[in-house]
């Protein structure tokens, strides 16, 4: 919901996108050059790797200590590690109940989202059209809207749908959330297709329903797990539509449970971390997993 | 013809895929023949209290069954005007935030009235007037709980250094220096929070700018809050800040709140909210209380004890169960709701008659009916945009961090209050 | 440009049956879900609103209100003003480190991968999990970043850095940048593998110092990149909302000195006890609505037309 949306830098560029190219670095000329600047560099790149990485291990450490210990001690290893902040937390805490939700919502949101738009993504790409361009624009204008400033039509919307405090109508406004980055990048790989597997199809007697699923979308896959992956991140995280738009506390997802929890448990420090952590990790799973995907998401467009 | 066949075919798709993904929500309430009664609260911290309380209801009303919802307290009033707008499914009697809070709901057309249909006849006008629209008059709301405002103190922490709760501000003040000697926090309290600054203003300052007489003349528009008194009683809290947590405007509540409960800090000036989490934080800890002695300078020279209505119990216009409803708010104006409630839930119940069943808790009450006065910004002035509280709160911050004087203060509550309120007497 | 017009004209006029298979869906969950609510936060905006009924046209009353009713009428400004440093702080600090970063890696080669990955972890957290996770670190009693700085001896550096009203707005930009470095290091780092080789090259033969070189070579090129990163992080910090709420609540404490506009409208619409709450809110939300979008699409059309002439 974010900007974890990449904006087009124009469309013309468009075609240009690819995931980044894993070029080697430049060979450096000079290789032994080993000078006082390169150690700074290095020592800067590494220090701060720390900072990034220091957080996120305080989380995981404090997830595994007493409330007590933590206390005490706010510097200290999980030298005797408590498992039963996460038991706690995901039985009492109801983190069982969020996380459920949570890859409901995100997984529906992603697939109907991405569904839609490989479909129409599929056609500005490949069918000339009257109306080809502006619907183009519109599509694109997408990127740059301030989805939440909506809110409160999207509650009378869902509301007079009756769709209200249900998971189908958060799936909905969060597939549509998405709809214009995928479209824009999966416009972009089809248009990069060669021309000439389409034609051979058609002159087999393929039809275009059949030259859509069975030789193009196999084509695009690559940009179809980008895609999907781009929605799955924001989605997953949001917290501002199901904390208007979800009333009932067993529809909570993780970010809207993980507020609630802070309210009923304000001093239980160590059992938040371990909810941070619940929340935190399947992320983080999917980063390591897919890294070179998640990269060509976010420079979608950019090189080039 | 076909192009509809097509665009059916589409909705289809979207509908095809949207729902083996999730299924769509039912509204589930009609399981066998029993009514389900939802009721909102903003207290999840409740829920267990609350299904003892509601089983009793139940045992006499078997066709019924009261499922309680919790809400995060801060998320509560974003929450509520969306799930009393839901066309079907919402909740059927809901916590009503007191005083403000509750008027957009009314003229919304939110909420039943319901005067005729409650029995209040023995309750006292002002715990009524938190649920009472403010243009109409009428009744919507059955308050539930009263909240007193004191210092709240370690006893175990007062004996070790011999001392006894202060009954001037002279005692005060040297039984906070002694503490502070001793390197213990006197008192623990939230400068971060703004509302819990006007509580504290409320606490030590009620005396000195004059308690119910001065919110009386100022509803009346006979006095301001640039009054002489008033920015007086706001520096009356500037004077105590030595004996605040270090850089106080930066402890958030629950940090002042463990600082009471660890022994940190001896003395918290608190609501008589606090104690069922402080019990449950620190089963141990003994704890007792003073109302603060007035201030030098004071115009009331006897200590008060201030309160408000910390909420009440309403019906949405749109339940399905109107009847059963109205039967179960009727039954939360009874003293046996009443009692329940005090006894489960550690708290003081707005229902006339019932005490509570902890001894500190009565102690409060007995204080507060002998010689309370109403919580001024709560009560007279949080009908608009800015709350009283939270102009107060925030004018206070500044003081504490020394970026403005009482009178600054005082100018900018004073504007914030004057761009909605309207005396009483000038007619309008 | 010239490369666009170059491309392979669509060529394939379908049926329009098929089209409207295609088009329909994405287009109809885009309108009603995306479109239509903020079209109508615009109708909203032009009615005098009784808690949740219409109760007559208002013309432009409600964005008046937003100017001239005390209190919101400053804390507009106020929030603006903060959503303005952020956004600088963001650039100065979050965006330039992620150049530097992209730049020294893009030399590197031992670990680069690690790098990459851990300066981009954070940007998976939820901004909700970051705002509670930073506001435990840097609690002042309980912390682990003042209990550091006193366990180095630097006791005099442990800040109420949260309750701080000079410090609050700052440690919210630096834990913002925390969060997003990863995501303009990686967009620089793919403009830099797009540069070609022959101008990296062209600027060492010609003995230039390597500041020389990227102030020269690099940097012009990387104009359409940093022209990109520029729009992306000026939408995404008026839109700030969820870390600013878990870091310091909704009100934007201490005393207001991180309010923004995406809190304000979150308080304006729920948590306001003006009867007219959504009349008010709607008009902040089509205000913003016009800065963000309007922002966003003369920076980008000035970025594309620089962009244009560098070519």
């Amino acid at each position: 919901m974010t900007t974890s949306v990449s904006l087009p830098p124009s469309p013309d560029r468009a075609g240009a996108v690819v995931p980044i190219p894993a070029r080697e670095p430049s060979r450096r000329p000079g290789g032994r050059r080993r000078t006082a600047a390169g150690v700074a560099a290095g020592a800067l790149l590494w220090g701060y790797a720390a900072v990034a990485l220091a957080p996120l291990l305080v989380m995981l450490a404090g997830s595994l200590r007493t409330e007590a210990d933590l206390a005490d001690r706010p510097l200290g290893l999980p030298l005797h590690p408590a498992f039963e902040n996460y038991a706690r937390a995901w039985s009492d805490g109801d983190f069982s109940t969020y996380f459920a939700n949570s890859v409901l919502v995100t997984c529906g949101s992603v697939l109907l989202g991405t569904g839609v738009s490989v479909l129409a993504g599929y056609a500005l790409a490949r069918y000339r059209f009257f109306g080809h361009a502006a619907l183009s624009a519109y599509f694109l204008a997408g990127l740059m809207l301030p989805v939440r400033l909506g809110i409160v039509p999207v509650f009378y919307l869902l509301n007079s749908l009756g769709l209200i405090d249900s998971r189908l109508g958060l799936v909905c406004v969060y597939a549509a959330s998405g709809v214009p980055f995928s479209v824009f990048v999966l416009t972009a790989f089809f248009r990069q297709l060669p021309g000439e597997l389409e034609e051979a199809a058609r002159i087999d007697g393929a039809g275009e329903l059949r030259i859509f699923a069975q030789i193009m979308v196999p084509l695009v896959r690559p940009a179809l797990t980008t895609v999907a992956l781009f929605q799955f991140i924001p989605l997953w995280n949001d917290f501002f539509f199901p904390l208007v738009l979800i009333g009932n506390t067993n529809k909570y997802t993780l970010p809207v449970g993980l507020t609630r929890f802070v309210a009923e448990f304000e001093t239980a420090h160590a059992q938040l971390y371990a909810g941070l952590v619940i929340t935190t990790i399947p992320l983080v799973v999917l980063f390591l997993l897919a890294t070179k995907q998640i990269v060509a998401g976010l420079t979608a467009g950019m090189s080039r | 013809m076909r192009r509809r066949g097509v665009l059916l075919a589409a909705l289809g798709a979207v509908a095809a895929v949207a729902l083996p993904a999730c299924a769509p929500s039912t509204s589930g309430g009609e399981g066998g023949k029993k009514v389900h009664l939802t009721v909102l609260s903003w207290r999840p911290e409740d829920t267990a209290g609350y299904q003892k309380i509601f089983s009793v209801y139940e045992k006499k009303h078997p066709d019924v069954q009261v499922d309680f919802r919790g809400i995060k307290a801060t998320d509560y009033l974003a929450v509520l005007p969306n799930e009393l707008k839901k066309s079907q499914g919402g909740p059927d009697v809901v916590q009503l935030k007191p005083y403000g809070p509750i008027q957009s709901l009314i003229t919304g057309g939110n909420l039943l009235p319901l005067d005729g249909k409650v029995d209040v006849s023995r309750w006292p006008a002002e715990t009524l007037q938190a649920a009472r629209g403010r243009s109409d008059g009428k009744l919507y709301g059955v308050p539930f709980a009263l909240q007193t405002i004191q210092v709240l103190y370690n006893k175990k922490i007062f004996a070790d250094q011999h001392i006894s709760p202060p009954t001037t501000w002279a005692q005060l003040i040297a039984a906070s220096d002694k503490l502070k000697k001793a390197g213990i926090t006197p008192m623990a309290t939230s400068g971060l929070q703004p509302w819990v600054l006007a509580i504290d203003h409320q606490i030590f300052g009620a005396t000195r700018y004059g308690a119910a007489d001065f919110s009386k003349a100022a509803v009346a528009g006979k006095k301001t809050f640039t009054d002489p008194d008033y920015l007086a009683s706001l520096d009356v809290v500037k004077q105590l800040e030595p004996y605040f947590p270090d850089k106080v405007t930066a402890v958030d509540y629950p940090d002042a709140q463990a600082m009471f409960t660890s022994g940190k800090a001896a003395m918290y000036p608190g609501g008589s909210f606090e104690l069922g989490p402080f019990k449950q934080a620190a089963p141990d800890l003994d704890i007792g209380f003073f109302e603060a002695p007035p201030a030098p300078g004071s115009a009331v020279d006897h200590p008060v004890t201030s309160g408000w209505v910390d909420g009440s119990y309403g019906v949405n216009a749109k339940t399905r169960h109107q009847a059963q409803a109205l039967d179960l708010v009727r039954w939360m104006a009874t003293p046996e709701f009443g009692q329940l409630f005090a006894n489960q839930l550690k708290q003081i119940s707005a229902v006339p008659g019932t005490t509570p069943g902890d001894p500190l808790l009565a102690q409060m009450l007995k204080n507060y009916t002998d010689h309370g006065v109403p919580y001024m910004m709560v009560v007279s002035f949080g009908y608009g945009n800015p709350l009283g509280r939270d102009a107060e709160g925030t004018a206070l911050q500044k003081m504490l961090n020394g970026d403005a004087s009482a009178s600054d203060a005082g100018k900018e509550i004073q504007k914030g209050i004057h761009a909605w309120f309207k005396p009483s007497g000038s007619g309008g | 440009m010239v490369q666009a017009k170059r491309q392979r004209r669509l060529r394939t006029r379908p049926p329009l049956r098929l089209l409207l298979t295609f088009l329909v869906p994405g287009l109809l969950l885009y309108t009603v879900f995306i479109v239509y609510p903020l079209v109508s936060a615009l109708q909203y905006s032009l009615f005098r609103w009784a808690g949740t009924r219409q109760a007559g046209f208002a013309w432009l009353a409600n964005f008046a209100d937003l100017f001239t009713r005390y209190p919101l009428s400053e804390q507009v400004w106020r929030a603006l003003e903060h959503n303005v440093l952020f956004f600088a702080g963001t650039m100065l600090v979050q965006n330039t480190a992620g150049l530097t970063f992209a730049v020294l890696l893009f030399r590197s080669r031992r670990g680069r991968r690690f790098l990459q990955t851990a300066f981009t972890l954070p940007h998976l957290v939820s901004p909700i999990v970051v705002g509670y996770l930073w506001s435990a670190m840097l609690n002042p009693q309980f912390g682990v970043v003042n209990a550091s700085l006193r366990a180095v001896g630097l006791d005099a550096l442990a800040q109420p850095w949260r309750g701080d009203p000079h410090l609050a707005l700052p440690v919210a930009i630096a834990v913002n940048a925390w969060q997003w470095i990863g995501f303009p290091m990686l967009l620089f780092g793919a403009a830099l593998a797009g540069i070609p080789e022959e101008y990296h090259e062209a600027a060492r033969c010609d003995g230039a110092s390597a500041w020389h070189a990227f102030r020269r070579v690099t940097l012009p090129l990387l104009t359409p990149a940093i022209g990109i990163v520029s729009v992306l992080t000026f939408v995404g910090n008026f839109n700030v909302l969820d870390l600013i709420y878990s870091l310091e609540g909704s009100q934007g404490n201490p005393a207001g000195a991180t309010d923004v506009l995406g809190l304000l409208f979150y308080r304006t619409a729920y948590q306001n006890p003006d009867a007219n709450a959504i009349g008010q809110s709607s008009a902040l939300a089509v205000c913003m609505f016009a800065v963000i979008f309007g922002t966003a699409l003369v920076a980008s059309r000035i970025f594309r037309r620089m962009e244009e002439r560098l070519t």
